[in-house]
């Protein structure tokens, strides 16, 4: 997997995922998470429009990215899920708690 | 039906193995849907990345990893050196939101049509079978 990190704003970092997301990179996000509330950008915007397979451990990462966030005073906001992610969202239910938006960069918009 | 299977030590194999394993298995079973084909691949990575979390922190773990894709059928079976496993492959219930792990299981449940452990020669054994779909 990789992920890029941008700056959508002062305080909102977008991260645009790539790959599979599964137990061998499911840390990888945890870190860039990490850096971007470290570096006062605890807004997180995970674009996951180019994850090819996502698991019930890139599902933890993200929900352990989520609680990072929210830790540090911001959020995390999900947007494009790509068809597989999205499927493991509605299995779990987790897409009654996540927000998804159409737009990256726009995802923190209006708050 | 046919077989392709995959022999891996972890570590320094890791749960990638598994997907390249597929990328095999999938070259020659075109005739079978992809979503039919994703959700098999979750269920199996899932049962494997579990299989691979059990094997004792200071011992490789060697396993053998068998796909077989039939015209209507999906299985596979991992089978691995750790020691037996006393684990209840029954729970369907998702974990709270929050919750970092614990649907692993619940999620293979959702995607296959049995999951089944049993100990067979010294190894443990683990399988899931789930009907597919010919592709359109």
């Amino acid at each position: 997997m990789n992920i890029t990190v941008s700056e959508a704003s002062a305080d909102v970092a977008i991260m645009t995922l790539s790959g599979r997301l599964n137990a061998t990179s499911a840390d990888q996000i945890g870190a860039a998470v990490r850096s971007a509330t470290d570096t006062g950008r605890p807004r997180i915007v995970l674009d996951l429009a180019a994850v090819v397979f996502m698991d019930s451990s890139g599902l933890g990462a993200v929900v352990r990215a989520l609680k990072t966030a929210r830790g540090a005073g911001g959020d995390l906001r999900v947007a494009r899920p790509s068809p597989q992610a999205r499927l493991v969202f509605e299995l779990t239910n987790m897409d009654r708690v996540l927000d998804f938006f159409d737009d990256p960069l726009t995802a923190f918009e209006g708050g | 039906m046919a077989a392709k299977s995959i022999d891996l030590t972890a570590p320094p194999d890791t749960i990638d193995a598994v997907h390249e394993l597929l990328v095999e298995v999938w070259d020659g079973a075109a005739h079978i849907q992809p979503g039919d084909r994703y959700r098999f691949e979750l269920a199996l990575v899932e049962l494997a990345t579990n299989v691979f979390k059990h094997a004792a922190p200071d011992q490789l773990l060697r396993c053998s990893i068998v796909v077989e894709a039939g015209d209507d059928r999906l299985a596979g079976t991992i089978y691995d050196s750790g020691p037996p496993v006393d684990i209840d492959l029954s729970g369907r219930a998702m974990p709270d939101a929050l919750e970092e792990s614990g649907r692993g299981i619940p999620l293979i449940h959702l995607l296959v049509d049995t999951l089944s452990y049993d100990r067979v020669d010294d190894r443990n054994r683990w399988r899931i079978e789930r009907s597919a779909r010919r592709a359109a």
